[in-house]
């Protein structure tokens, strides 16, 4: 399991991080991409297939897709950074300082995270999201994720490694021990740290907009789009289809760039 | 072996309290009291007198008790998580043999990691999709199933959520069987037993199966949650009324004692599964599974 990475992973990965850097572009750009503004009505447009003048079609009311599918990538994406920057922070960093707190309370934390991760982190963001409201989302989501994270960082962490033996010989303070951790571990596996963590969040973020706990109208994300699709996508597929395919293609990208094994969860 | 046991009891211990004080603090949430620090520990305290008393609560929106409606929600789901692990193993053990001991890895591994990437709910709506425009099944997208469904049209109807629960259990079992199959893999004893003569299939047979299999076994309770998970979203998909479409509403209206008794019911549920797979697992390989 240990060993270097194949020249294919490798590739894997650079082509994940292409495929993240563009959906960035077009996160930040998609009020400029987009034909319409978010969340506008054409009359007599409803339900158009794929055509030219709306090429991924229109929904129910008349919305371009297109444009409604790079509005609500932009919105999920933003509340997806959002969200890993809270795992990240309260899972993985809170992890591997954790391990250097005094023991009985590094178990104590463990512990507390080990009986969180044992919930699904779809129905800790879902209550969350209902105990402190729809704003919250990216934080729940961030915070749902964390747990995993932490174990990971807590039970990754060599405390009788020969630097951590020789800095306590010689009395060099924990902090800058931490220090040096955080700076030479992590360092390697930032990128891949980062876009595992976007990869969980995103699928969490989506599902529990789906669910009605993430965006509200008239901000949509793409699960917010998906759900209001289902009445109408059995017979016009195109209004689940493309914003589904531009929810695929995120996370897609986001496992690829993290080097996650088919089926691991991220 | 008593060692092992002993650590494993203590998880279990430890793992229930846990995911009961996380219950308890939830659920006194939903008490009526003025919301203060010290209004919400006298709910705690009313909360744990309650539950030493075997009284779990009412539900905010039916009035009804608790359990009562956890015991009415909680079959219909159960034996879509069981439908969904037989399915998960059914599809997962192969894949996972196949994978882990053959090329074709090589070649499904940008469909599998397609598969991975798709969030359940997109996958759940394209069986859907794919039922009713190539099979010509009913699904329960768009409608509440009622209970005077022909015993046929209920199959139908109760396949596409299984095979979404199933599918995201395939993907946990493969991965667990490919890791297992992985370590074991690197062990010293396979040089050992061919310079004592045996033969290639006896070493996979004897000695390197239960290790897989047992590594299976341990990882038991990260395939319980990806069956957890799927089943919320299946339900919610396809409007089936189980304990997690409840679960959900649940939360949608602030029912606060029913959410904290589900979502205990289902950690539980984990927990569980986790423990008595990693007993399993140490009884099969004699060693514990990472």
């Amino acid at each position: 399991m240990s060993q270097p990475p194949s020249l294919l992973s490798n590739m894997m990965r650079i082509a994940g991080w292409i495929g993240l850097s563009v959906l960035l572009v077009a996160i930040f750009l998609s009020d400029f991409l987009a034909h319409a503004p978010a969340g506008a009505i054409m009359s007599g447009a409803e339900l158009n297939p794929p055509s030219p003048a709306h090429p991924f079609g229109t929904d129910v009311l008349g919305r371009d897709i297109l444009s409604e599918t790079l509005h609500g990538l932009a919105q999920t994406g933003r509340h997806a950074i959002w969200a890993a920057a809270v795992a990240i922070v309260m899972g993985g960093l809170f992890g591997a300082v954790a391990t250097r707190l005094p023991r009985p309370l590094a178990l104590l934390l463990r512990g507390l995270f080990r009986v969180l991760s044992a919930i699904p982190a779809l129905l800790l963001t879902v209550v969350l999201v209902g105990l402190f409201g729809h704003n919250f989302v990216a934080l729940a989501a961030g915070l749902a994720a964390a747990p995993l994270g932490f174990i990971r960082a807590f039970d990754h962490v060599d405390l009788r490694a020969p630097h951590t033996e020789y800095a306590r010989a010689t009395g060099i303070p924990g902090l800058t021990l931490l220090k040096r951790d955080l700076t030479y571990d992590f360092r390697h596996i930032l990128g891949s740290v980062i876009a595992r963590a976007l990869a969980a969040v995103t699928i969490i973020l989506s599902t529990a907009s789906f669910l009605g706990f993430g965006a509200q109208p008239p901000a949509r994300d793409l699960g917010l789009i998906i759900a209001a699709a289902k009445a109408s996508y059995l017979s016009a597929w195109w209004t689940a289809f493309f914003p589904g395919l531009a929810l695929v293609f995120f996370v897609l990208c986001a496992r690829l760039a993290a080097g996650l094994e088919e089926g691991e969860r991220a | 072996m008593k060692r092992f046991l002993a650590r494993q009891v203590a998880h279990l211990v430890v793992g229930l309290c846990g995911a009961a004080v996380v219950a308890i603090a939830l659920s006194a949430i939903g008490d009526q009291r003025p919301h203060n620090l010290p209004a919400y520990l006298i709910a705690v305290t009313d909360r744990i007198t309650h539950l030493s008393k075997g009284d779990l609560g009412h539900s905010a929106i039916s009035g009804t008790p608790v359990l009562d409606e956890l015991v009415q929600h909680m079959p219909p789901t159960l034996t879509l998580l069981a439908c969904g692990a037989g399915l998960a193993l059914a599809v997962g053990l192969p894949l996972g043999l196949l994978f882990a001991f053959g090329a074709i890895r090589r070649i499904a591994a940008p469909f599998m990691q397609i598969a991975t990437a798709t969030p359940l709910f997109c996958a759940g709506l394209a069986f859907a999709y794919g039922a009713v425009q190539l099979l010509h099944w009913p699904v329960s997208v768009n409608m509440r199933v009622g209970l005077a469904v022909p015993p046929d049209q209920a199959l139908r109807l109760a396949a596409l959520p299984i095979a979404t629960v199933g599918l995201a259990g395939a993907a946990a079992v493969q991965l667990a069987l490919r890791r297992a199959a992985a370590r074991s893999s690197g062990e010293a004893f396979r040089t050992g037993l061919k310079r004592l003569g045996l033969s290639g299939m006896e070493i996979e047979f004897l000695y390197v199966m239960p290790q897989i299999i047992a590594g299976l076994l341990a990882s038991a309770g990260e395939i319980a949650l990806a069956l957890v998970s799927a089943a919320v979203v299946a339900e919610w998909v396809f409007n089936r009324q189980g304990a997690a479409d409840l679960f959900v509403q649940s939360v949608a209206l602030a029912d606060w004692n029913m959410t904290a008794v589900i979502l205990f019911a289902f950690a539980c549920l984990t927990i569980v599964t986790g423990f008595f797979g990693r007993i399993a697992g140490y009884l099969l390989a004699r060693e514990e599974m990472a």
